[in-house]
Formats: structure tokens, sequence, C-alpha cells
């Protein structure tokens, strides 16, 4: 009997004779367990703060020998990483690595080489301020800055959270409809160092919900030179297509993703909403808040408060960053009179708020009844959200769905001092 | 011979570096057979000559020397398929400039790799840009009155110096020698690095039927000497009977042409004392030991 674990705050215990087993674990602990759980081959990976955890747990488990059938790699550098990360990947090995905030920058232009030859590389990025202004502690543009990159975006809001995505992020990337690269990203120190109880899922039915690696068209195996791919500077005759192959599997991908949380719920008893957005007190909502990662746990505390105050308010947690949840969230928001989308995230100049906004505006546009949207800039360069912070832009998205206008499109919630 | 590199090829008529990769392929197709090895990276010109050659390959972008190279080696020891080999090449600016860092990473962590560098003495693909391997007083597109910060930065004693099983350097001009060592290093295991010499007629601005001639006068020069580090034991390849003047070797390229007599001078007094820096080293072991 898998255990039960519902977000009402009621946890299973574990039953029966299977082997999984509860640990005290953060989230890099979890991430690299998940990178363990799932077989990762390949792992080349380079320490950053907050990341750094990550990194030293999964050299412990390969030199003591508890990872028998992987190669830990040590490079000099992030950009080295993603390098490794694609060769390992096109050699037909299943590979793990994480970083964040500027070595996931550093990574760049190979995270774009991983994407564009179709590499289900798996990277866990543990959220940081990207320098300047700078901190250890997170926000999240580190990861957000791959959004046009064409990998696959999960967000997690705790260490519980980041061990099933992982795990789940091999799946969905390896599916032939897929063949993608992908984040699972949660906030540093908030859940990155954050230890919460977490159950570990028996390694033998992790094995099972998840087969070894084969891919299916990329092979770099000399015997086998006519599915070879090349990937040196051609002419791009057929560039575009591979653009369109790769936005059709981004399509694909809303659909294996919820398939795959339906599946590991069944087989492990835990699920993410409908895998790309989950939703919480949404029933006869006039007021909606979208979160993402960490921010999601409080807010759900904040709406429970305002539901017992009467107020009609409800949350969605954006789980998939891309493939971006378009149609979920649609239809989510119908007859909900505003939205608030709380944005951990900067993009100075933007056509209105951060990054979160943009793309949930963009979504909502061709609606021919919408609600309004309000974009919350909060949490940035590591400052902490407290439920105060998150209370104040409730209230504020419930008293535009009261009005029926919004004051502002965009506030600026923790800000010192007056706005200019 | 059974070629590996197919008719044609994408480079200039005369480059260095498409003889280069064609004595090199056919080595190894002759001692472990082609169907036995992965290549990786670019090469000379931006990958224009892997292009032809009938090998299974895959390339990032040509500032990601010895990463994926290190990735496609991880993967084979993990999948137990070490019977395959790794090759990968490079350009001058690929390995010696952009990818530096990562060349000396790979080195360090002695990677299961054969790492060839085709030197071409600039950046030629983009349109001949200066790199650290342009000689001083070489002109370029960004040295257009020729370099004159520093010297070409000494790449085979750079890596002699992480202590790999194996470095050398190799000229299209010896092809027997270049093959001899292509040989040994294939039979060894952990980093292995060729640094070879290869004129660029377009960049170098000489006639581009005197490509081989040019790199052996470059090695009877001393502009560019042949030598080998096995294990850390210095051994000169091939040792000129009379050395000749670097006028020479300078006079048939054009990219030397507003060299001063006193300029010439320098390189001159630059290519023999770097022969007999070398002379000092030979037979000597550079390789710290612990027997």
């Amino acid at each position: 009997m898998p255990s039960q674990s519902n977000r009402d705050g009621k946890r299973g215990i574990i039953g029966g004779n299977n082997m999984s087993k509860r640990m005290l674990l953060d989230g890099n602990h979890a991430a690299a367990w998940s990178a363990r759980l799932a077989k990762a081959q390949v792992i080349p990976i380079y320490p950053i703060t907050p990341q750094t955890e990550c990194c030293t747990q999964l050299s412990e488990f390969v030199e003591h020998g508890e990872m028998p059938w992987a190669s830990y790699v040590t490079p000099e550098s992030e950009h080295a990483v993603m390098g490794i990360a694609c060769g390992a990947s096109a050699g037909g090995a299943r590979v793990f690595t994480s970083s964040a905030a500027q070595g996931v920058v550093f990574m760049e232009e190979n995270i774009w080489i991983a994407a564009g030859n179709r590499l289900p590389i798996v990277m866990c990025i543990v959220n940081r301020a990207i320098a300047n202004p700078g901190s250890l502690r997170p926000d999240c543009n580190d990861s957000l800055l791959q959004r046009d990159a064409g990998w696959i975006q999960l967000y997690c809001e705790d260490a519980q959270d980041a061990l099933d995505t992982g795990i789940q992020m091999f799946k969905i990337c390896e599916d032939e409809r897929v063949y993608l690269p992908g984040i699972f990203a949660f906030e540093g120190y908030v859940v990155g160092h954050c230890a919460i109880p977490v159950e570990l899922p028996d390694p033998e039915e992790v094995d099972d919900f998840l087969p070894p690696y084969k891919h299916k068209f990329i092979s770099l195996d000399p015997e086998l030179r006519k599915y070879t791919t090349t990937t040196t500077p051609r002419r791009g005759e057929f560039g575009t297509e591979r653009v369109y192959q790769m936005q059709v599997a981004m399509e694909n991908a809303k659909k294996v993703i919820k398939e795959v949380n339906e599946d590991y719920a069944k087989r492990f008893g835990r699920k993410y909403g409908n895998g790309l957005i989950e939703k919480y007190r949404c029933e006869d909502a006039d007021a909606l808040l979208i979160t993402m990662g960490s921010i999601t746990g409080t807010a759900r505390k904040i709406v429970d408060d305002l539901r017992e105050e009467g107020e009609p308010i409800g949350l969605v947690k954006l789980r998939s960053f891309r493939p971006f949840p378009t149609e979920d969230l649609r239809e989510a928001v119908k007859g909900v009179k505003a939205v608030g989308f709380v944005d951990r995230n900067r993009s100075p100049g933007s056509s209105g708020g951060g990054i979160g906004r943009i793309e949930t505006a963009n979504a909502l546009y061709s609606l021919t009844e919408k609600p309004l949207l309000l974009g919350f800039f909060v949490g940035l360069v590591g400052r902490d959200v407290m439920p105060g912070d998150v209370r104040f832009i409730a209230e504020k998205v419930l008293k535009a769905a009261e009005t029926g206008k919004a004051e502002k499109d965009t506030y600026w919630v923790q800000l010192k001092g007056e706005e200019i | 011979m059974t070629e590996v590199r197919l008719p044609g090829h994408a480079l200039c008529p005369g480059c260095g570096g498409a003889i280069a990769e064609r004595i090199i392929y056919n080595t190894i197709n002759e001692t472990i057979g082609k169907d036995k090895v992965i290549h990786y990276g670019g090469g000379v010109c931006a990958s224009g000559g892997m292009r032809n050659a009938e090998l299974s390959s895959f390339g990032l972008h040509l500032s990601g020397q010895a990463t994926g190279s290190t990735g496609i080696s991880h993967a084979l020891k993990v999948r137990n398929r070490t019977d395959i080999k790794v090759i990968e090449f490079g350009g001058d600016g690929g390995t010696c400039d952009i990818g530096f860092a990562k060349i000396s990473g790979a080195a360090e962590r002695n990677e299961n790799i054969l790492h060839f560098t085709m030197d071409n003495e600039a950046y030629m693909n983009t349109g001949i840009q200066k790199s650290s391997q342009t000689p001083w007083g070489a002109w370029t597109t960004t040295t257009p009155i020729g370099r004159h910060d520093n010297f070409k930065k000494d790449m085979v004693m750079i890596m002699a110096y992480h202590f790999i099983p194996y470095v050398a350097s190799a000229s299209i001009a010896y092809p027997a020698d270049l093959k001899n060592k292509v040989k040994k290093a294939l039979d060894m295991e952990g980093f292995r690095y060729i640094h070879v010499f290869a004129p660029c007629p377009t960049g170098w601005r000489h006639d581009s039927a005197k490509t081989v001639e040019i790199a052996r006068l470059a090695v009877q020069s001393g502009m560019f000497n042949l030598v080998e580090v096995d294990n850390g034991n210095v051994k000169i390849s091939v040792k000129p009977k009379e050395r000749l003047p670097v006028a020479e070797y300078l006079g048939y390229q054009r990219r030397f042409r507003h060299l001063t007599e006193e300029q010439t001078k320098t390189i001159q007094k630059y290519s023999d004392n770097s022969w007999e820096r070398l002379l000092s080293l030979d037979g000597t072991l550079i390789r710290p030991h612990t027997n």
C-alpha cells in the first residue's frame, strides 16, 4: 500500500512491504537522491552556492560505491559541465547535473546546444539571484533565463517535490514524443537548505517506472553510424523545421507531463495537481493567485486564512513554466474576476511586470472574457517572502476583483521608500 | 589505401589542415579501423574538414574543446564500450585560446581522449584574426602592422607540464613522423595531445602549391620544432642537419612582408633561443615520478 500524501497537510504513513523509506532531506540532497534513484550514469557537476550540497552528496554516492553504474566528472567550469553533459548524452548515457545563478549563465552557450540537439539531459537549478544586484539567496531569473532555449522547466516547492519532480523529469525528457532537456528548479536556502521528512521510493519500483535510457534517434556508436547526428555548423537548410519540431515536442510535453504525473501518483502515491498546474481552493473564486516554487506554500496558508474570513480567493501553483500551460490556465480563470501573478524575477523594461505576468497575459489575451491581471514583484535578489507580503498581494487582487478595477498593472511589493 | 575523407572538401585549395586530417584519419583507419572511433570537435576552420569524413562525429561550438569528448568518453565507459576510442580535433583558436581552460581541465583529469590541434596560427575561419599561436611579427586582420605583443604560446610544453601520458608536435611536411605519433598515441590511455603544424595559404598569404614546402621550412628554420614528450621523456623528433635562416621561411609568406631587417633578426634570435632551450631539454625527464 503506497503512502498517500495530499496538499492538505496530511501525509500518509509508509505501510506494506515496499522498500520506500523516509529521510530528513533538504532540496539539495533530495535532488541528489532523485539522480541516484533515476540511475543517472554520467554526472558532470561544478559546485556553486547554494547548489554545492547536491554536488558533494552525489560525489559521496559515487565514491562510496552506492552508484556503481555512474561516472562522476569534476570539470573546471560550468561551461565545460554542459559541454560534457551534451557529449555524454549523445554518447548514450543518462545525464544529470545541477547549477545556479552565475553557473547557469556561464553554461548558457551549451544549454541551447543541448536542446537543439534534442539531448534529454536533466539539470537541477537551485535558484539564486544573478549578479548584479546579486545574492547567494534566491530569485528565479537563473532558470527563467532559459525560457527560450527549449528546455522543459518544472518548479518545486519543497524537498519532497524536488525528489519526485527530479525522478519524473527523466521520464518526461526521455519520452520519444519529447526528447528535450529538462530543468527542475527550486529556490536556494528556502527549499535548497530547508530539511523536511522526504519519502524516498523503493529503488526497484523506480527502475520499473523509469527503464534504462536509450535514445531512439541519436547514437554515436560507429556501427550505427547511419543514425549519427553531426552538429557542426551547417548552412541551416532545415533550421526552421528543427525549431518547429522543438515546438511540437513542447506541445507533446504537456500531455507527457500529465501522464507521468498520473503514473507516478499511481505507483508512489504523490501527485502534483494535473502535472502542469495545481489548483488550490479555486471553487467559486473571484480572485486567483498564481505562484511558482516555495511561495506556493505561504500562499496556501494565506488563502486558507482568507477563505476562513469568507473571501472568494483561490490559488494556482504553476508547476510547469515550459511548456507553459496556456489551456489549463484559461480553464482555471473561467469566471474569475482578477488574477495576480507573484513574480520572483525581474525583467526591467518589459511590457508589464515580471516574466510570469508577461507569459500569463499572453496566454489569456485571446479570451473574450478575461480577468484583470495584476503583477507583483516580490522576493527579488533573495529577499524573504513573508506571509504578510503574500497577504498584501492577495488583498490587492481581491480588491480588484471586487471593484472590477486594478489600481496598477504591477506592484513592487517590498520596495523600501516610495515608487518614483 | 582506403580514404576516410570523402572526395572534395569545404576548405581552401592547398589547406594544410586538410592534408593533416587526411593523414590522421587514414592512419587511424589503418590502425584500429574507422568503425572503432568517435570523432569529436571542429578542427581546422571551425570543423570545415570533419563534414567530409566518414566517421561517427559530434560537435559543439568550437569553445567546447575537450568537453563533448569527455562526455562521450564517460558515456562509453559506463556503457562498457571502451573498445571505441574518442579522438578530438580543435583549431589553434579553439584549443589554445577560447577552449584553453577546457583542454587544461581535461588534461588535469587525464580524460581518455586523443586530442589533435590543427595549428594554422590564427583564427582563419572568421578571416585571419590573431590567436595566441600567431608568430611574433605576423600580419593578421587584428594585427594590421604585425603582432608585436608577445611570442607564440608554447602549447607543447604547457601540455607536457600537465604530466599527461603523451604530448607531441608534428607537421604535415613529415608525414611518417606524424603517422608514428598518431599510432603511438592511439595505443595509449589517458589524455594525449598532438599539435599539428598546418600552413594556411589564405591566411599566410602564400602560394597554395607551397603548403608542404613551407611546413618543411618551418621545421628546418626552427620556427616550429618537432618534439615528443612520452610519459615525461622529452625527445626531439627531427633535428635538421643544417638549420636554415628564418628569412627563407618568412620570405614565402606575405604575412611577413612588412618586416624590417631588424625585426627579422628578432625572429631569428627567437628561433635560435627556442632551439637551444629545446636541445637542453632533449633526453630529460620532466615528469615527476614516484618510483
